[in-house]
């Protein structure tokens, strides 16, 4: 379980989360919706620590984590894919899957993983032995998904996944995340613009402005909020 | 023998000792994107430590080895201590800070070893091998020399390149934030980086000794040489840096043998500049490819 408790984050005098808190359940998927500017990514930054806040905590399975580094937060299962496409882009796509669960140490369920990670991206499979630089930029947002999931932590923080992505590659994502949220108890932060499509994956839901909190709720009650929709998911 | 021949391998033997020269300050500018100017100072100091040991009775081999492993350790060292404090001040600043390691190893070697020149043994006769009846101007220590240094990149090739110890520290160079949600501990990769880089350079310290003499500053000209050999390979490339240590070592030695020593210095200039004009990213840099 993934639990955020009255988070407030500022870069400067600029205050980007006010006492932000949320909880995600294990075995679930929670969508943070918001407009450009309103503190998701931010938000998705201090949890896997690269962002300190001024005060609140962060909470793994009742375990503060909120002082830790990156990369021991990544160590204790929370696999995060950055906004934008963000490949190594010198080392190949292998080598960047393969980087995913290397912190594991399990030769045996990482080639399970990459497997995986090249039935679910057929046009990694067929580039392997390429620099990533030569991805197209849909191309490259499946290479940073498939190297999380070849971590097989079990919480994922994805923020815009479906940028760049077709429709169909989208919902095959989507559907294979389902999958791990049900078989394996992934607890799942999604991070969308479209807030129709998160609305309809997730199970619970939050809407962030100007860095507050602004709605929260189950996602199908958020989906039937007219005046919310209105005022603050455009839909 | 022909004068071009003995040239060249005179060339072939100090250009692979600017190429580990130029592999170390690669190693580190692609890590850190710093330039280590203390990288000669540091080679000159554990080059000391070896000829320490062996003073006091040790074998060439164990000199040979304390070289390499205080290399490796003070690289650490300087990266922990020095150079990790301000690891996210402008890269400037870190320059400069090895530019004031520099004069300080400058300053403590005559204090801690003696100021005058020393003389330092070969582990192998210099003396030119008898082939087909015909001294060659090549010698044993000549052939030791060219070993260790491709021995060595041959080890930091498969390292890099064939293990996952390897895929960790280029992935930290690359983009070390990325890195880190990987699960990437890269605080260690770039101190094992600086170490390795420091043991290459040491590796030049212990090879050049015994041709150039020791003293505090022997170290330095190896620094510039294998300075513009990492930039005539494009400072990013491992294999750039090599080829530009052996071109620069080509070079050197025809300049010197033709037109007189003293030209030399001049020599490694003007090939510099004649490079970088007509490639201003040098020979073989990475990132013309990723620009197209
Ligand atoms: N590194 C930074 N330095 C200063 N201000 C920042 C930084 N990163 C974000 N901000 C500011 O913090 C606020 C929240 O930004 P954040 O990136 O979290 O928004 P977001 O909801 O992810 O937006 P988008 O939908 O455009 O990705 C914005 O006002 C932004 O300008
Ligand atoms: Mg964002």
């Amino acid at each position: 379980m993934l639990e955020v408790v009255d988070l407030t984050v500022a870069y400067g005098p600029v205050m980007a989360l006010h006492g932000v808190s949320l909880t995600v359940a294990d075995s679930s998927i929670t969508t943070v919706l918001g407009a450009n500017g309103a503190g998701k990514t931010t938000l998705v930054r201090t949890i896997s620590g690269l962002v300190r806040p001024r005060s609140g905590s962060v909470r793994l399975d009742g375990r503060d984590i909120t002082r830790l580094a990156p990369e021991e937060i990544a160590r204790l299962g929370v696999a995060h894919v950055p906004q934008g496409q963000a490949v190594l882009a010198e080392l190949t796509v292998d080598e960047n899957l393969r980087l995913g669960g290397l912190w594991r140490r399990d030769p045996n369920g990482q080639r399970r993983a990459l497997a995986e990670a090249y039935e679910l991206f057929p046009p990694l499979a067929s580039r392997r032995h390429l620099a990533a630089f030569s991805l197209s930029g849909g191309e490259r947002q499946m290479l940073t998904i498939g190297r999380a999931l070849v971590a097989r932590s079990q919480v994922l923080l994805l923020d815009e996944p479906s940028l760049g992505l077709a429709r169909l590659v989208l919902v095959q994502i989507m559907a294979r995340i389902k999958t791990l949220v049900l078989e394996r108890g992934l607890t799942v932060l999604l991070i969308e613009q479209n807030a129709k499509s998160a609305l309809s994956v997730a199970d619970q839901a939050m809407v962030l402005h100007l860095g507050k909190v602004v709605a929260q709720g189950a996602a199908h009650q958020l989906l039937t909020e007219e005046g919310l929709r209105h005022a603050y998911l455009g839909f | 023998m022909s004068r071009f021949f003995v040239l060249t391998l005179n060339g072939l033997t100090q250009g692979a000792i600017y190429a580990a020269m130029a592999l170390a300050l690669v190693l580190i500018w692609r890590a850190t994107k710093v330039i280590n100017f203390a990288q000669g100072a540091m080679a000159m100091f554990t080059t000391y430590l070896a000829l320490f040991a062996i003073d006091h009775g040790a074998p060439y081999w164990l000199g040979f080895v304390i070289a390499l492993l205080s290399g490796l350790l003070l690289g650490a060292i300087v990266e922990r201590v020095i150079v990790r404090p301000v690891e996210s001040a402008p890269p400037l600043n870190v320059v400069i800070l090895t530019l004031g390691l520099l004069l300080f190893f400058e300053a403590i070697a005559p204090m801690a070893f003696g100021g005058q020149i020393r003389s330092f043994p070969p582990a192998f006769s210099i003396v030119g091998l008898h082939l087909g009846g015909s001294q060659v101007a090549f010698s044993p220590f000549d052939a030791f020399t060219l070993g260790s240094v491709v021995a060595v990149m041959i080890l930091l090739l498969v390292l890099f390149q064939k293990t996952n110890l390897g895929l960790r520290m280029r992935a930290s160079a690359f983009n070390p934030e990325v890195s880190r949600l990987l699960g990437i501990r890269v605080g260690r990769m770039l101190t094992l980086g600086w170490a390795l880089a420091s043991m290459v350079g040491a590796l030049a310290g212990v090879l050049i000794a015994p041709t150039f003499l020791l003293y505090p500053t022997f170290m330095d000209q190896v620094l510039v040489y294998g300075f513009t050999g990492a930039v005539l390979g494009g400072l990013d490339s491992a294999m750039g840096a090599v080829i530009g240590g052996l071109l620069m070592g080509f070079a050197l030695s025809y300049v010197g043998g033709y037109f007189g020593s003293d030209l030399e210095t001049v020599g490694a200039l003007v090939i510099l500049i004649a490079v970088l004009m007509v490639r201003p990213r040098g020979l073989f840099s990475l990132q013309r490819l990723r620009e197209v």
